[in-house]
This record gives C-alpha cells, structure tokens and sequence, in this order.
C-alpha cells in the first residue's frame, strides 16, 4: 500500500468553499476537462445530527497509460464512487471517494476534509487530502509497486492541477453572486424595476 | 453544472442541480432548512438516471461500493465535536479537580 498526502489552504470562507464544491467540475473549471459527468445518486439530512449525507457517481475519461490500460483490461471510462457528509455545527464537509472500475486489481480509497483554517477562520479554509493506495492484482510483486507508484504520482500531478481549478471556480461564484446582490440591491431601490416586477 | 452520464437525464439534472444549490446556500448552511424543496426535481431526475444505471449494469457495482462504504458512514455521520465544546469539557474537568 502507498499512501499520498497534503494540504492547502483558499482564501475563502467555509462557506463559500462548501457551496462551490458542488460544482468543482463543472464548466467554470478548466483544469479538469476527464471528469464527464457527476451524477447524485441520494441526499438526505440526517434528523438527528443536521448531517448532509450526499452519494455521488463521478465519471471520469480514462487517462492511464497503455501499459496499465494492458494489465487491467481496456476501458475508455472509470468510475468513482463518492459519499460526502457536511456537518454545518462543527463546518467540516468530508469527501470520501472509492475507485468502481478495476475494483479487483486496484483499491484508491480518498477522504479529503474542508474546514476553516486556524489562522482566519472567517476567511480561509483548510484542505486536507489523504489517499491510500493498494494493488491487488495477483503475480509479480515489481508490476504491483509499479502500478501503486503510477497512482501515486498522478495523485501528485493531479493535486496542483486540482487546486488551480477549484481556484477558477472559487472565483467565479464570488463574482456570480455579488452581481445577484446587485441586481437586488438595484431592484429594492428602483421604483421603475420594482413596478415591472409586479 | 456538470453534466449526467445519462445525456436524456441533463435538462432534469440542472433543474435540480440549480434547485440544490439555492436551498444548500440560502437556507441549510443557514440553520433554517426545514424541508427539502428540491425532493419533487429529484424523484424526476432519479427514476431517468435509475433506468439507465440499471442499463449499463452499474446498479450492480453500486451495491458493492455501497457495502464498502459502510465505515465510512459508520465515522462521519455522528457529529463532529466541535473545538469549541472540547475546550468547555477540558475547562470543567479542570474545575472538578
């Protein structure tokens, strides 16, 4: 098993960074064109706890390498399995991700955690992603390391990449929702478009 | 809004994508959800998804990540104790002592 790990820190609120995490890969983020689609599949509060307990399907374009795509079994699509759960009291939203495709031959198990930095905790928010990886496919001991260490550098590779983009969204929904107050803002205090809205 | 796998599901998807987003900013980060306005949007946007995730077999691989996934509920879904009521617990036992 290998294991990847890191931190990161955004400018923004909680607040703001739970909201947008629902459309990281949407089409404000230009930095992750493999993601296809990203489909709920339940929702619900739980009574007890106030807990947001969300499932989601993410689709991803296949991006590995030839050799891996020859060991594994060809497959232009991946999988991945989510379950998120924000607890709005404590301000801690929880991403736990698990690999669909290849289920048997490789095990990424994901949990990332947004909650507000230390330091201000008004206006930034921490990031913390940990991954463990484990190849499962039977034979040589080297073509296991091998595929675990591939994983892991596109963890790597993927985490700067992943920051840029969420940046991008991040920053849009700012702008987005201040030209809403605006618009508001302007529709309280004109009579003319006030009339028009009745 | 990110897209469906399923492309027929994509016009029901956004409109309870759309629905989410407002109830998740404006009442539930909040404190004042006390139901689901987007429940209706959802039944619709599920029963289309379901059939094509039963298609393509994937109802069958979510059984298993599903199983899988079960400490993870097991560990998330009770409440987080907060900084806030640690530091109050560490406070009183202080003063018992």
């Amino acid at each position: 098993m290998k294991i990847f790990q890191q931190s990161t820190e955004f400018d923004y609120s909680w607040e703001e960074v739970s909201t947008s995490n629902w459309v990281k890969y949407g089409p404000w983020n230009e930095k992750t064109p493999h993601v296809i689609a990203v489909d709920t599949l339940s929702r619900t509060v739980d009574p007890a706890t106030g807990i947001l307990r969300t499932e989601r399907l993410i689709t991803c374009r296949q991006s590995t390498p030839k050799w891996i795509n020859s060991i594994l079994g060809g497959q232009d699509t991946s999988l991945v399995y989510e379950t998120s759960y924000v607890d709005p009291k404590a301000k801690t939203v929880t991403l736990c991700s698990m690999n669909m495709t290849w289920s048997d031959l490789l095990n990424v198990r994901e949990t990332c955690v947004y909650r507000p930095s230390s330091s201000a905790p008004h206006a930034k928010t921490t990031f913390q992603q940990r991954a463990e990886i484990t190849a499962l496919c039977g034979g040589w001991q080297k073509i296991k390391n091998s595929i675990e260490q591939f994983t892991v550098e596109r963890f790597q590779q993927n985490a700067a990449r992943g920051r840029e983009g969420f940046e991008m969204v991040l920053q849009r929904a700012r702008e987005v929702f201040a030209e809403q107050r605006d618009i508001i803002q302007l529709q309280q205090k004109s009579k003319i478009l006030q009339e028009a809205r009745l | 809004m990110s897209a469906s796998l399923a492309p027929e599901c994509n016009e029901v998807k956004e409109r309870y994508d759309n629905c989410f987003l407002k109830w998740y900013s404006e009442k539930y980060l909040r404190g004042t959800a006390t139901t689901d306005d987007c429940q209706g949007l959802f039944k619709q946007y599920e029963t289309c998804l379901s059939k094509v995730l039963k298609e393509k077999g994937i109802d069958n691989m979510l059984k298993e990540a599903r199983e899988d996934n079960r400490e993870n509920d097991a560990e998330h879904l009770r409440p987080v104790r907060s900084l806030g009521v640690f530091a109050q617990d560490i406070h009183s036992l202080v003063q018992k002592r």
